[in-house]
């Protein structure tokens, strides 16, 4: 079983963070747990691409020095790691930026407006909020 | 203690989640394998051709400048959008400004 595990220990460590981002996003009851809970999910996510272009045996980042203009060797591929994921989780992060960025200003307008962050609360505001009118149209 | 069985559900789902995700681990590539197949269909091409395409050594840049230009230019798009949504839910409107001047 042990072994099992450690052979592909890094998919675990990318499931598990995932996991306990998923929890927080459904299991906790204030809404910045829930937001940071949505940045451990996206996190694991960039973590797990960025492994995706990983190359064992002597493998750098992608940068080609002395292969600028005129020279035009050939390039070993073995040699260099593969860059479409890293560029990937760029795009990535800049949209988990944003999101966070919307969300945060969000939970402003939601403290302003109930005073709260807490769901449970907030969802309490809202029915007593709705009890009379409903009350009025039944009579 | 009303709130408990909506946590146990949601610790049910994702122990379920989990466990089908570690399930689908063992199909996956070993770790940093030259010879995966993220590591040997189009990545190849975009390291061989960064040079005489776009005459840019560092590869990363090649890709998000040049080959995916456009995807770039979406990206900017997103900030964009995203900056002018915060702008106008962090606004307070304008006759709620005008009650606190008077």
């Amino acid at each position: 079983m042990l072994e099992y595990v450690i052979a592909k220990y890094n998919y675990w460590v990318y499931v598990i963070l995932m996991m306990i981002g998923l929890y927080a996003m459904m299991g906790k009851r204030n809404l910045v747990k829930k937001l940071i809970g949505m940045n451990i999910f996206q996190t694991s996510i960039i973590l797990f691409y960025v492994s995706i272009g990983v190359k064992k045996g002597g493998a750098t980042v992608p940068i080609l020095e002395g292969h600028g203009h005129g020279g035009h060797q050939a390039v070993d591929v073995a040699t260099i790691l593969n860059p479409l994921p890293h560029v990937l989780m760029l795009t990535a992060i800049v949209v988990s930026i944003a999101t966070t960025g919307v969300a945060l200003a969000a939970l402003i307008l939601i403290y302003r407006r109930y005073g709260t962050l807490e769901e449970d609360e907030i969802i309490a505001a809202r029915r007593a909020a709705a009890a009379p009118k409903a009350k009025d149209q039944a009579s | 203690m009303k709130i408990m069985p909506l946590k146990m559900v949601a610790f049910a789902a994702v122990v379920l989640t989990g466990a089908l995700l570690l399930y689908g681990v063992e199909d996956m590539p070993a770790w940093g394998d030259p010879q995966s197949p993220a590591n040997t269909h189009v990545s190849p091409r975009y390291i061989e051709n960064a040079i005489p395409d776009t005459a840019t050594p560092n590869i990363v840049t090649a890709v998000l400048a040049d080959y995916r230009g456009y995807d770039t230019l979406g990206e900017t798009t997103v900030i964009f959008t995203a900056g002018i949504a915060c702008l106008y839910i962090l606004r307070r409107p304008r006759n709620q400004r005008r009650k606190e001047r008077d």
